[in-house]
């Protein structure tokens, strides 16, 4: 690497300075993109790459400045670009299941054949599987390091059906030490424990701001829809630890504030407010948005973006990386059924909710398996409708447009009827 | 079958009496062709009805007939794709007709000719006439549903919305090309590829078939009698 | 097979013969999974009890699952929901896959009156903070069963029942060795019958009735004559469906070894004689053939599998899975390269908890047998 080609150092120059203005602009879509651009060109500045869960822990990735990149991230980005359904067939053709899970159906065999919207992610140099998100990851990521002969790291974080259990805590805790041996021994240097206490800082106090952004959906009318988080949600999820992530909600909180002050609503009419729940449609989250709207029903929250600010309550301001052990187990989704109702109730309360919207969404067994109880509490007690969307967040197969046009219209009308229209 | 030649092939509906339509078709070609029972040294029978023959010297799957059958009318096929009325089959042979591996759908209709039936009915066309209209689509529709009932719903939308018949029935002929292809990838077929079955008579859904799995396929004058013609062929084979 | 009646009379109405039980007096647990730790509950003095799902049409589960969940549990709910399980005084739910996971959370939430406990055992199999977790979480295991059960559970008790296991576990795989040796001294659906039972029958009685068994087979060999049919291994999860077995050999094979969760990684593996019982248990567990849904090495299943088909000379193998269930579908595909690659044919079936029409089984097995 001392004598680069001066081709090579001119790109990587150009590079640098696209990612400065875009980073100056602050744009989500030009951010990922200069995120995705450094991650592909990793191996010419040097760096390493990580394949991460989105619920992993990404702050020492960070902190050993590995870049962490988010196969689930990029499964969004396939089925917001409708590639889903193509990249699902190959998978089967490789003899997976069209039963499994969407996003890894697409990136095993986007990962084949470079395919989806950026031409496919840069290879890693490691794997870190968090699998307090679902089991489905384990296997997944199982799958990529055979293919891609690489070292997996698997962060094993015990399912909480009723509370946190002491030996859960003195596994998980002990887990981080080893992902710190493990990150020392892929990188070959020692992990810098200043820089990670700045990184978790960094890291709790994006979380926070992004809890604050969403909190401004409470107001009536709301500044922004679930849709909207469903966008904004990318950095918390890829690069939360930098100051990137400050910046951008900072920003953004000020605008949402701005748009509250001044009355000023995401939809024109906001009759009625719904929560959502699940991961979106990818590939159907316009056609559902206007679907919605032109009913002047708003999302004005969801249990999917919160999830990535869920348990700052866990967190220990001054003792970020032991305090890890709890945030990173005691998530959405790895917490029993009735657990998970009690949180709903709490944000049909807080966000003030005419009804809420369900995505039984195939691919995701621990988020879908109980929404059927979660339904029937949430009827018994607040005495509000839950609508059910069987569909898919990736595979547009699983899409029947005029079966789940006729569901909304009828869930609506019990709104209106209820509300009084 | 006789001196390694086809005599004669017939085809009748079976109904409800699997053994009823297995003795009938076997009396009417015998006397179609003016042979005697006692002339006929072996049989054997294949399909579903296949243990329900009565006058059967051997059954034997139609997975295996049909490899037979391909290899006898074609030795240089290797792979066959099967669409019958309830099922889809794919199978792997080698140089000397032997199956090699294979693949079958008999879960879901869409991918079988049912799915073809049921959208025939939606567009009132008539199904013999699907393979030349859809060779005239300029740009075929997008039928994503999995599902044939879904699909069925999601045709009468697009025809709601006025798109062309033609267009229609060629992003029918993808949808069934598609789940056809997934399963062939699977096994990983080879070239010569030969389809068999009823659906095969429908030029545009084997053209959509050759695009998907970017192979030619081929398909004989005799493909809605495949079956039994390896079901011959492997009686002549038996002492 | 002497004992075959009361095998069989087992496995036509396993929930009588658990109220049977209920009657006598006995305490029966209920559980799902093969990393149960049956050795705990035995030395509680309780029946384990294992649930396959429920072979009925399913009416209160849909309520609470969606149908792209495997039928093992839903018809494991359907069951409880209907009051099919009533007899039992509590379930264990061991961690395994997404699905039961949440199975526990819904049970918990709508099965009202046996006690519940989960055992939330590790994912990983291979490292020393996973087993010094797995420990933590048996140890918890004896004492939440000793509270509910209201019995003390010593540590003498847990290694008697160590060795009955041990013993019980060495019966069945003998029982296999056998029928790996001589497939026609006992058919398929026997065999099966007998490993089922093992799982719901009084394990003092299983205990005393299997060498017996042993015993009648071992005699069969001496005049055993050649069987014809052409050896296949079975691969998959849990296995509700005896009459495959039956099928494959009309069709012309004979199944000679398995790698099921309800078959041979029952029973492989002993448990050693440790000075610690709960340390000991969660050896065997850490080390017996593992289940897809944890993880212990990125090939060992596959190397594992192939292993089998070697040494048991099988001409062919038969993935069997259930719809649905997510771990296995993962693995299908290296699994089936692995034996690829060593030019030996495989097939693969989903199946739900009814199997296909005959005729279609029968279509391909017919088929697959030729092929071999």
């Amino acid at each position: 690497m001392n004598k680069m080609p001066e081709i090579v150092l001119f790109f990587l120059a150009k590079i640098k300075k696209l990612a400065l203005y875009f980073k100056k602009k602050k744009k989500m879509k030009e951010i990922m993109m200069v995120y995705y651009m450094e991650a592909k060109s990793a191996r010419i500045s040097g760096r390493k790459v990580a394949w991460i869960t989105s619920g992993g822990p990404v702050e020492p990735l960070i902190a050993m400045d590995v870049i962490p990149v988010y196969p689930e991230n990029h499964g969004a980005m396939i089925g917001a670009s409708k590639m889903g359904t193509e990249l699902c067939e190959k998978s089967e053709s490789m003899g997976y299941s069209s039963d499994l899970c969407s996003y890894a159906r697409s990136d095993i065999a986007c990962a084949t054949v470079n395919g989806g919207p950026i031409g496919g992610l840069p290879r890693p140099d490691m794997l870190v599987c968090c699998n307090n998100i679902c089991g489905t990851v384990l296997k997944w990521y199982e799958v990529q390091a055979r293919y891609f002969n690489v070292p997996l790291f698997i962060f094993d974080t015990p399912f909480c059906h009723t509370g946190y259990a002491e030996e859960v805590q003195r596994y998980v805790r002990r887990q981080l030490d080893e992902y710190v041996l493990f990150l020392e021994k892929e990188c070959g240097r020692k992990m810098d424990s200043d820089h990670l206490k700045a990184v978790g800082k960094l890291s709790l106090e994006g979380q926070r701001l992004w809890q604050a952004v969403l909190a401004t959906t409470a107001n009536s009318p709301a500044p922004m829809t679930a849709f909207d988080a469903f966008y904004h949600l990318a950095l918390i999820v890829t690069l939360r630890g930098t100051p990137l992530v400050i910046d951008y909600y900072t920003q953004l909180l000020e605008k949402m504030k701005d748009r509250v002050a001044r009355g000023i609503g995401a939809i024109p009419n906001e009759n009625y407010r719904l929560l959502w729940d699940n991961i979106p449609i990818w590939p159907r989250t316009r056609w559902l948005s206007e679907k919605l709207a032109s009913h002047n029903a708003c999302l004005v929250a969801d249990t999917y973006t919160s999830a990535w600010c869920g348990t700052t309550k866990y967190i220990d301001e001054n003792n970020f990386f032991d305090s890890m052990a709890e945030a990173y187990t005691r998530i959405y989704l790895n917490i029993g059924v009735d657990e998970m109702a009690r949180v709903v109730l709490e944000m049909v309360d807080k966000y003030r909710v005419d009804g809420i919207v369900m995505h039984s969404n195939r691919s995701c067994k621990p988020y879908s398996l109980g929404q059927y109880d979660i339904q029937k509490i949430v009827e018994k007690e607040r005495g509000i409708p839950c609508l059910i969307i069987e569909a898919d967040m990736v595979d547009e197969r699983s899409f029947s447009e005029s079966q789940v046009s006729t569901r909304i219209d009828a869930f609506m009308e019990i709104i209106k009827q209820r509300k009084g229209a | 079958m006789a001196e390694g030649k086809i005599r004669g092939t017939r085809v009748i509906f079976t109904g409800y009496n699997a053994e009823q339509a297995g003795t009938k078709v076997y009396e009417e070609l015998l006397k179609e062709l003016g042979i005697e029972k006692s002339d006929i040294r072996r049989v054997v029978s294949t399909g579903y009805g296949r243990n329900s023959v009565k006058f059967m010297d051997k059954a034997m799957t139609e997975i295996i007939c049909h490899g037979a059958g391909a290899h006898y009318l074609n030795p240089r096929a290797r792979s066959v794709i099967d669409i019958g009325g309830q099922d889809s089959k794919a199978i792997v042979l080698d140089e000397k007709g032997k199956v090699k591996n294979f693949a079958m759908n008999d879960k879901c209709a869409a991918g079988t000719g049912r799915f073809l039936e049921v959208m025939a009915r939606a567009l009132e066309v008539d199904l013999d006439g699907f393979g030349a209209l859809s060779l005239r689509a300029g740009d075929p529709s997008r039928i994503s549903s999995l599902c044939t009932v879904f699909a069925e719903s999601e045709v009468v939308s697009l025809i709601s919305k006025g798109e062309k018949r033609e267009n229609i029935i060629a992003g029918i002929h993808e949808s069934i090309a598609a789940r056809i292809a997934a399963m062939a990838n699977r096994l990983r077929i080879a070239p010569l590829v030969v389809m068999t079955g009823g659906v095969a008579k429908n030029i545009g859904v084997v053209k959509a078939l050759e695009r998907k799995i970017g192979m030619a396929v081929e398909v004989s004058e005799y493909a809605q009698v495949n079956g039994a013609i390896g079901a011959a062929f492997l009686a002549t084979g038996l002492k | 097979m002497k004992q075959r009646d009361e095998f069989y009379e087992i496995l036509k109405d396993p929930g009588s013969y658990g109220r049977k039980m209920k009657e006598q007096g006995r305490k029966i647990v209920g559980y799902f999974c093969s990393y149960t730790p049956e050795e705990i509950i035995y030395a509680a003095g309780a029946l384990p009890y294992r649930i396959f799902g429920t072979g009925e049409n399913i009416h209160f589960a849909d309520a609470h699952f969606q149908s792209y969940c495997c039928s093992l549990v839903r018809g494991a709910l359907e069951g409880a929901l209907a009051g099919n399980l009533d007899f039992l005084d509590g379930a264990v739910f061991p961690h395994t896959c997404d699905s039961i996971q949440r199975l526990s959370d819904i049970w918990r939430m709508n099965v009202k009156g046996p006690f519940h406990v989960d055992v939330v055992l590790p994912v990983k199999l291979d490292t020393d903070s996973a087993r010094a977790y797995m420990i933590d979480v048996l140890k918890k295991f004896r004492n939440d069963l000793a509270s509910h059960l209201r019995v003390q559970i010593t540590d003498d008790k847990l290694k008697n029942a160590i060795k009955t296991f041990n013993t019980i576990r060495g019966s069945l795989k003998r029982l296999y060795e056998l029928k790996a040796e001589h497939p026609g001294i006992i058919s398929g659906s026997d065999l099966y019958a007998v490993v089922k039972a093992s799982m719901i029958m009084d394990r003092d009685h299983i205990l005393e009735i299997l060498p017996a068994v042993i015993e009648e087979l071992e005699k069969k060999k001496e005049n055993a004559k050649l069987s014809a049919g052409k050896r296949i291994v079975l691969a998959g999860g849990v296995c509700n469906h005896p009459d495959i077995y039956r099928i494959i050999e009309d069709a012309g094979g004979v199944v000679v070894w398995d790698d099921f969760c309800t078959g041979s990684r029952y029973f492989e593996g002993s448990v050693k004689d440790d000075a610690d019982p709960i340390a000991a248990i969660a050896g065997r567990f850490m080390t017996r053939p593992v289940c897809p849904a944890k993880h212990a090495g990125i090939f060992t299943r596959g190397e594992n599998l192939l292993r089998i088909a070697k040494e048991k000379e099988a001409r062919g193998v038969v993935f069997f899975f259930l719809k649905f269930c997510d771990p296995h579908a993962f693995d299908y595909p290296y699994m089936k390269e692995f034996l690829d690659r060593e030019g030996i044919p495989s097939m693969m079936l989903e199946v739900e908890d009814q199997l296909p029409s005959e005729g279609q089984l029968r279509t391909r097995f017919e088929t697959f047998v030729d092929m071999l």
